[in-house]
């Protein structure tokens, strides 16, 4: 499932006073099952991006291209069902879009809006319940009585339901515990392995970045900034300061002993690989 | 001295089973205080609890030596200020400068004086330029700047923040944390701040852990922290420092356990020199 965006404008408000560039004209591949990061500052483009992935907006100037489909702009596009089946979007706080009675009806819904008859969607319902880490005590339950990590499961569920090839993933572990946040983190990591998914995550935690994903695309007031696999990305400290991405911490700490006159490799990113280093550096 | 004492307190949401479940401790003035806890562990709760949000079903909430009852609760409630961790939800007026404005108004401040005061607290949180601008053009960070500005005007002892940059990106969070200490140190607040950030209880006086409405631990983030296993199992976290130091116990190591990156480097240039 390839994506590829050409000269990709969205302007907000086109033709009024209140005219804003949220993406100018932007070229991007999106690499195929892999997870990658999209990265960026409050306003710099990533929702309004991550939204023409299922025609939700549509491209002010230029083109998106999802396998053979091609979204243009000036073109009323039609039929965008088979679009949407094909890209799942996880908005931030998925949970709010909770509205069934039970958790199994709640997962359902989207399978059966697909077309999918009773059966075949319960079916399917129950099938990524499990993929989600909810067993079959949850069915009858309602959503609205879970924690907020399983009612994120259960909303994730519900996107997984429609076997999307493209998962598009906003923020997801924001609000969450660490260990929440860890396991939602590992959930993705396998579904994309085990099932053969491209995965867009929109994040700001660059531990995340390092620890789960292969690529890096970077936007700063809706031009790509950086795009590129992720031990490139975080190999230029400097560069990183310039965009005042702050480092994952095993870089923090490696900057810091290099800065006191440590001898160690200046691209390590593996914190065990690390210890290793400083260990020979200060034993006797 | 105690500015906050909670002894044997207890809340239940459904009356089934107890949010709250018989939880004391004791907050010292002037100190900086985190609580962690799993989603779900009670820490919102107390901190809805200790304002009269929520009102406990048992037990007993000390502020400044007043007991929480309905006699006190406004006495005690001009004493604590609250940051939430949603910007939009928390956003009353229709400008940054009517926002700070509002408790001001509602405290029947007299107009003249206030344009004033509200100048002097929007300077305090950095958002002097931004005072005729409407909400939805400000950042999440830049809300909460706002936020803090109209807590800070009702002249506090007590801020609680209850997650208050969980909803931040990592540059409005770095701005946020640097002026809650800023604020901490300049005006010998009380700070109780709700968090999931393991570095920011590395840096507190004191933290409180929380689990299913108990309060499981209580003391220097220094010696709690380093309870790893607990943590874990708690679904909590651990300093980035602390985790270098037991791979580097691992290497065979002899260093101790710190839990800032401040020391770790400090503690790695003496081993460097002695070796």
């Amino acid at each position: 499932m390839s994506i590829e965006i050409r000269k990709l404008s969205h302007i907000y408000n086109e033709g009024t006073t209140f005219a804003s560039v949220a993406l100018d004209a932007i070229d991007l591949t999106i690499q195929e099952y892999c997870m990658t990061a999209i990265i960026g500052e409050t306003g710099s483009g990533k929702s309004t991006l991550v939204q023409h992935l299922n025609a939700l907006l549509l491209p002010s100037k230029g083109e998106i291209q999802i396998n053979d489909r091609i979204i243009k702009a000036d073109e009323k596009p039609k039929q965008l069902k088979a679009l949407r089946k094909k890209v799942g979007l996880v908005f931030q706080f998925p949970e709010y879009q909770l509205f069934e009675e039970t958790i199994l009806k709640d997962v359902s819904f989207g399978p059966k809006n697909f077309g999918a008859g009773e059966e075949e969607a319960e079916q399917r319902a129950k099938e990524v319940l499990k993929v989600v880490g909810l067993d079959e005590s949850y069915y009858e339950k309602s959503p609205f009585e879970c924690s907020g990590g399983e009612k994120r499961r259960v909303a994730i569920a519900g996107i997984l339901a429609m076997d999307p090839e493209i998962l598009v993933l906003d923020e997801p572990t924001a609000g969450l515990d660490p260990k929440g946040a860890r396991d939602m983190m590992q959930l993705f990591v396998d579904i994309q392995k085990n099932y053969h998914k491209t995965i867009l995550l929109v994040t700001h935690d660059m531990e995340h970045v390092l620890s789960y994903c292969q690529h890096v695309v970077v936007l700063s007031h809706g031009k790509i900034k950086r795009d590129c696999d992720v031990k490139t990305f975080f190999s230029n400290v400097d560069d990183l300061k310039e965009m005042k991405i702050n480092p994952p911490a095993v870089i923090r700490l490696r900057e810091a002993l290099l800065a006191k006159g440590f001898k160690l490799d200046p691209s390590l990113l593996d914190m065990e690989e690390l210890a290793k280093q400083v260990a020979k550096e200060v034993k006797r | 001295m105690n500015k906050i004492t909670v002894r044997d307190c207890t809340f239940s949401y459904d009356k089934e089973h107890n949010a709250i479940d018989g939880i004391s401790f004791d907050i010292e003035a002037g100190s900086y205080t985190t609580i962690i806890g799993h989603n779900g562990s009670g820490k919102s709760t107390i901190a809805k609890l200790l304002i009269d949000l929520l009102v406990k079903d048992s037990g007993s909430i000390q502020v400044d030596g007043l007991e929480l009852n309905d006699e006190n609760v406004y006495a005690i409630r001009s004493k604590i200020g609250i940051v939430f961790q949603n910007p939009d939800n928390q956003f009353i007026g229709a400008t940054v400068a009517d926002d700070i404005a509002f408790g001001l108004e509602n405290h029947c401040v007299e107009s003249a004086k206030m344009q004033g005061i509200i100048e002097n607290f929007a300077a305090k949180v950095n958002m002097l330029d931004y005072l005729n601008s409407e909400p939805t053009r400000l950042s999440g960070g830049q809300k909460q700047r706002v936020a803090i500005a109209g807590v800070l005007v009702m002249n506090p002892e007590i801020i609680i923040f209850d997650e208050a940059t969980s909803m931040l990106d990592p540059q409005g969070k770095a701005e946020i944390n640097a002026l809650i200490h800023e604020i901490h140190e300049q005006n010998h607040l009380t700070v109780l701040s709700i968090t999931h950030d393991i570095e920011e209880v590395a840096g507190s006086d004191h933290v409180l852990v929380f689990d299913q409405g108990h309060k499981i631990m209580d003391g220097k983030p220094a010696d709690i922290l380093k309870r790893k296993q607990e943590l874990i199992d708690l679904k909590l976290d651990i300093p980035y420092a602390l985790k270098f130091v037991h791979a580097l116990q691992d290497e065979g190591v002899n260093i101790d356990e710190v839990i800032t990156m401040e020391r770790l480097v400090d503690e790695l240039c003496q081993l460097k020199s002695a070796s």
